[in-house]
């Protein structure tokens, strides 16, 4: 476990419930500056939530986090967002869209660069072309690119995304889970990246780190490294023995998990 | 003759679209259907014009068939189309007024909760007043016609478009409000980019309703004090028993009254393209 003072995001004693329920209870997390952290859990593991909580967009009951060595206080554009369902404005063009995040990373830029600069973003996340149509006109994998090009205009240094991928086919989540992890790469510094998912595959190619959330209430209930060379490809990872043990060992702490929950009650 | 013109339309609409079998087929199902709203009219018309003579045939005035009330139309067009150009500045700045006041309030009061607090009580009590009973006071206190009947508009179709913009400001997703917080909007960013657009859908039917509102309350209003403008037109040959430019006027009236409505259409559907 990484140290605290080095740490670039860190969760303490974190609890949070609504109407008498418990969501999470107890979540303590350090996640190092350039990391790629993966929150794996259960429907009802309250995942979403701890990042609804990072990003500021919920407070915490009790306990707190830090951002850098600042108390999250409220949304901020240094932690970006991606959304499961592409919540692209439906009333603006893409590339407005972008240019939305580009003003917010440079303030005062003109309204013609920051679309020329949006453009560039959409281009680089494999969508040159589209800038002037509007969402509706864009497939959802399109749409997904048009949402992490806005979150990348950012520049933040935290990248959130809450299950980005869950609603895209196969194909298009291959590409685009490939196109994230080249984004992350290619920037220096690398931003620190929390990626929520079920998918215990997606959380083993994309992350460094994956910590495993039970359910009823969301708790760390195990973290594992991943230590997988990158880059990672698919065929190579699914003919390695230690990703099928991380997969098991995995599996197992999550079907514990369950069994504890079902014997409790 | 309203037979003869829609035959002639359901024959050629094939044949413009033959290049393109698909829309061809939509197009001439469109036709089909549009069949019904000019049977409607045809039956009534023949209605008005059986019932018109035979009330005639006992010397009776009060309707007059169709081809007296259209020649009324005809001779009183330079008339109705001043009284339509005196309405009009009535109506035109009492709904725009109504419709940038009850737009900018109700962003306003629907994204702050302490100023819905402030809002909402008074507005249950005001708007289910009937505008219609502020018109003789308006007359009254206000210097000018113009003025009172502008004022009396306004509060007419205030209030729908206010409590329409409250209700679209309330339904703004909450993806859409996580958005615009993570991306850092100022409050004024996020009534302007987000809120307004996201409540243009129900901003418009409040534009709706407070259109008809506003035309009801500037017919009423002109039958009190005007001296020009359609409502004025019809009281005043009511005063003479003229019921074929009566009755010419009622139609003139529903027909500018549905030209507003359709330009009104036209542009939400250009203004919401969006939503799919």
């Amino acid at each position: 476990m990484s140290d605290a003072t080095t740490a670039a995001l860190r969760l303490e004693r974190l609890r949070f419930g609504y109407g008498g329920t418990t969501v999470l209870d107890g979540i303590d997390l350090a996640v190092e500056e350039g990391n790629f952290l993966a929150l794996l859990g259960p429907s009802g593991s309250g995942k979403s939530t701890l990042l609804r909580l990072i990003a500021g967009l919920e407070r915490p009951e009790s306990g707190r986090v830090f951002a850098g060595d600042r108390p999250v206080a409220g949304p901020d554009v240094e932690r970006a967002v991606v959304f499961q369902n592409y919540a692209l404005f439906p009333w603006m063009r893409v590339v407005d869209n972008v240019a939305e995040g580009v003003r917010k990373a440079r303030p005062g830029i003109a309204r013609t660069a920051a679309r020329v600069r949006a453009a560039d973003y959409l281009e680089r996340v494999g969508l040159p072309g589209v800038a002037e149509s509007y969402p509706f006109e864009l497939s959802g994998g399109m749409q997904q690119r048009a949402a992490i090009a806005r979150a990348l205009a950012l520049e933040s240094p935290f990248l959130l995304m809450d299950e980005p991928f869950g609603a895209l086919d196969p194909v298009n989540r291959a590409r685009l889970q490939d196109l994230l992890v080249e984004l992350w790469q290619g920037r220096a510094p690398r931003p620190t990246v929390v990626f929520v998912t079920h998918d215990v595959d997606e959380a083993l190619l994309l992350a460094d780190r994956v910590p495993v959330l039970g359910a009823s209430p969301g708790r760390v209930i195990t973290d594992f490294a991943v230590p997988f060379e990158r880059p990672r490809s698919r065929a190579a990872l699914f003919g390695e023995h230690r990703f099928h043990a991380l997969r098991e060992s995995i599996a197992e702490a999550l079907d514990a998990d369950t069994l504890a929950r079902l014997a409790a009650a | 003759m309203i037979s003869e013109t829609s035959t002639l339309d359901a024959v050629s609409a094939p044949a413009d679209t033959r290049d393109d079998a698909d829309a061809g087929a939509t197009r001439s199902a469109r036709l089909a259907f549009a069949w019904e709203p000019w049977l409607l009219w045809l039956a009534l018309i023949a209605a008005w014009q059986g019932i018109a003579s035979l009330i005639a045939g006992q010397g009776n005035p009060l309707l007059p068939p169709p081809v007296v009330v259209l020649d009324a139309l005809w001779q009183s067009l330079p008339e109705l189309f001043t009284g339509t150009w005196s309405s009009l500045l009535i109506l035109l700045p009492g709904f725009a007024l109504a419709v940038v006041g009850g737009v900018g309030l109700g962003l306003v009061a629907g994204t702050s909760p302490r100023l819905g607090r402030a809002f909402f009580p008074f507005a249950k009590v005001a708007a289910p007043v009937p505008p219609t009973v502020y018109i003789p006071y308006a007359i009254a206190v206000l210097p000018t016609f113009h003025l009172s009947a502008t004022f009396v508009v306004f509060v007419g179709a205030f209030w729908p478009v206010f409590q329409n913009t409250v209700a679209g400001a309330h339904a703004v997703e909450g993806r859409h409000r996580d958005n615009a917080a993570v991306l850092g909007f100022s409050r004024l960013e996020y009534l302007r980019k987000v809120v307004f657009p996201a409540s243009l859908p129900h901003i418009f039917s409040g534009m709706a309703v407070g259109l008809g509102f506003g035309f009801i309350l500037l017919t009423v209003a002109e039958l009190f004090g005007a001296n020009a403008g359609l409502g004025r037109f019809v009281q005043y040959y009511a005063d003479f028993a003229d019921y074929p430019r009566m009755v010419a006027g009622i139609l003139y009236t529903g027909v500018v009254t549905w030209a507003a409505m359709t330009v009104l259409e036209r542009v939400r559907a250009r203004a919401l393209f969006w939503l799919r």
